[in-house]
């Protein structure tokens, strides 16, 4: 209990940081981030939202420190203030709207590539030399290699624009009305088709190799030797003696990796106009939205540290040693 | 160095690596002499198909192609060096602080690497791009060297916490040198295969996340990188007129001197951990050199 409240601790520190980060940006930055604002939306903001939008940031006419406490204040009632490309809505709204589209890509990409990646890993490291080994392992260092943009850019060209396979932009066909009919549903799936498998890509490498060195350095251990001495027969020892426990380090960096694949999805939404988080920053960042960019720091960071409390839980789960501590 | 040289000379890999990473370095020293034009020269007509001319085609401004992507070349390798360099130097410098002075300071060091570990990388550095505004080269160094110094830091600390207890360190510290010196000639010449990973990753993360933020428009158009060439490209929406070409030069260049660096990056992780050395040595063996070393650790 005690490494739990630690780690909530930690976790509500993080978030303060990220928080704190957002308010100093725009008052170290030379210029008013607002007239900036201003000057890009044109005509499209009324003169009363200046007010609002000054508010957004705290950057009315108080000292710093009552400034900042406002701020906090807004920040953790969730109050993340107007967006300024999407008008009429607020930042909140904005962001909901676009989340569960990321959070079905990230989730979907990252199991497949999860469960490709560590059974690959887990056969190159058995084999070790040999003929999958020796293709697989340099082929996955430098799939680890190559960007997502230029996975998502390959990709679309060769199977959205070249081949006419897939669709190439947004998450359903537009003529279709969003509902639970098999109609809707198998568009959404065709249109998943792409992102997903290229953001799957991009981190199938890190799995591969990951659990491919984890393996290699449990198959010395004593209890395989025994094993093997015990006459176990192959695929028990593979699975259930090694792999069962190399997969510890693999599990535990998914929710440090998450970061990461939440970046490779960002970037995978503005190749295939995925109406996504990734997706609705890009047209934010285009308009010089700072609300909008500054709300999805505070969101990815929230995405980032369910997941490492989602981890902490899983870990203590399966090590004891934690629960007594 | 030595056993860096030597592993290129046994390792296949680490080989091809090199010489791809230092093409790549030659081009972009050579940059004005082997381009066939300026990078903002109009040479051609609008979106030209790879020829015999213009071996990569035009862009949508009748520039061409492989003249841009190799002037790029420049950018996105100075970017990558410069960003590298400043991410592993302030890696290295917390980690082995952290990890050698240890209590109070490791405490404060880990909470800060922790914090900036769990925050994620590209989000933190789009508000910062965003309120710059247009960033240059330069710019986009010194923002992605600023925050993604956190797995060097973490991993060099854990390092440095197991060399500490050795007892090479103890005997300098019981001889009186002072912290820096057991850190400058204790410890550094030991974690510097750690080190050299760390680099060469922090490179390749470099050079890809400013392709992908100038990709996303946050950097300086006027510019020629890897980064803008993709900008403009989508910018003009070459894929769908067609244009490929626009695209893949760029992609190219991206993938290859990825996969040089990866490639040297594989082969300097079989040094630091020569378990991974692709050797047909039976399990057991290996279980009994290791035993024999771990007792030795101990002893």
């Amino acid at each position: 209990m005690a490494f739990l409240l630690r780690r909530i601790g930690f976790y509500v520190a993080a978030f303060l940081v990220a928080a704190t980060f957002n308010f100093l940006v725009p008052r170290l930055m030379p210029g008013d981030p607002v007239d900036v604002m201003f000057a890009q939306a044109g005509t499209a903001l009324p003169p009363e939202s200046l007010e609002a939008l000054k508010a957004t940031f705290g950057l009315m006419d108080e000292p710093l420190p009552v400034q900042y406490l406002r701020y906090l204040g807004s920040v953790f009632t969730w109050d993340l203030g107007l967006s300024v490309k999407f008008h009429p809505l607020s930042v909140n709204e904005v962001l909901w709207r676009a989340l569960p589209w990321t959070l079905f890509l990230v989730l979907t990409a990252s199991a497949l590539a999860f469960a490709a990646g560590t059974l690959a890993g887990i056969h190159a490291a058995w084999r070790r030399g040999g003929r999958f080994d020796s293709v697989g392992a340099p082929a996955a260092v430098m799939l680890q290699a190559v960007p997502p943009l230029v996975v998502s850019l390959v990709a679309l060209y060769l199977f959205g624009i070249a081949l006419k396979w897939l669709p190439t932009g947004y998450a359903w066909a537009p003529l279709l009305d969003p509902g639970w009919t098999p109609e809707f549903l198998g568009s959404v799936a065709a249109h998943a088709v792409l992102p997903v498998v290229t953001l799957a890509l991009t981190q199938l490498g890190g799995y591969v190799v990951t659990m491919r060195n984890s393996m290699i350095n449990l198959l010395g251990e004593d209890y395989i030797v025994l094993g093997t001495a015990k006459g176990l027969d192959d695929r028990r020892l593979r699975m259930a003696y090694a792999a069962r426990n190399a997969m510890l380090p693999t599990v535990t960096s998914f929710a440090m990796t998450l970061g990461a694949v939440f970046g490779g999805a960002l970037i995978t939404e503005v190749v295939f106009n995925y109406p996504g988080l990734g997706y609705t920053l890009y047209q934010g960042i285009t308009a010089r939205d700072y609300p909008l960019i500054q709300g999805q720091l505070l969101v990815m960071t929230l995405a980032m540290l369910t997941a490492n409390l989602a981890a902490d839980l899983v870990c203590l789960a399966l090590d004891p040693r934690l629960r007594r501590a | 160095m030595r056993s860096f040289l030597t592993a290129l000379r046994g390792n296949p890999k680490a080989a091809v690596g090199a010489v791809i990473v230092a093409i790549f370095l030659a081009v972009a020293l050579l940059a004005p002499v082997l381009a066939p034009a300026g990078p903002n020269q109009r040479v051609a007509r609008p979106h030209e198909a790879p020829s015999a001319e213009h071996v990569m085609g035009s862009t949508r401004m009748g520039r061409d192609v492989l003249s841009q992507t190799i002037h790029g070349t420049r950018t996105s390798l100075a970017v990558g060096l410069a960003a590298g360099a400043l991410v592993t130097v302030l890696g290295v410098a917390v980690g082995i602080t952290a990890g050698y002075f240890g209590g109070r300071v490791d405490e404060g060091l880990s909470l800060l690497t922790n914090i900036v570990l769990v925050i994620p990388n590209l989000p933190l550095m789009l508000v910062l791009a965003a309120f710059i505004g247009q960033a240059g080269p330069l710019v986009i160094a010194g923002i992605i060297g600023f925050t993604s110094w956190g797995w060097g830091a973490r991993v060099v600390r854990a390092q440095t916490l197991s060399l500490r207890e050795r007892d090479f360190v103890r005997a300098a510290e019981l001889l009186g040198e002072p912290a820096w010196r057991v850190i400058g000639s204790e410890l550094l010449p030991n974690l510097v295969s750690l080190v050299g990973l760390n680099f060469i990753g922090s490179v390749l993360y470099a050079v890809i996340t400013e392709a992908t933020l100038e990709f996303l428009g946050l950097g300086d158009p006027l510019i020629v990188s890897w980064g803008t060439m993709l900008y403009h490209a989508q910018a003009t929406s070459a894929l769908q007129v067609g244009a490929w070409w626009e695209m893949a030069a760029p992609c190219l260049a991206l993938i290859l001197f990825g996969s040089g660096l990866s490639l040297m990056n594989f082969a300097l992780d079989e040094v630091a951990n020569p378990r991974l050395r692709t050797l047909k040595v039976p399990p057991a063996l290996l279980a009994a050199v290791r035993a024999r070393g771990a007792g030795r650790e101990a002893a």
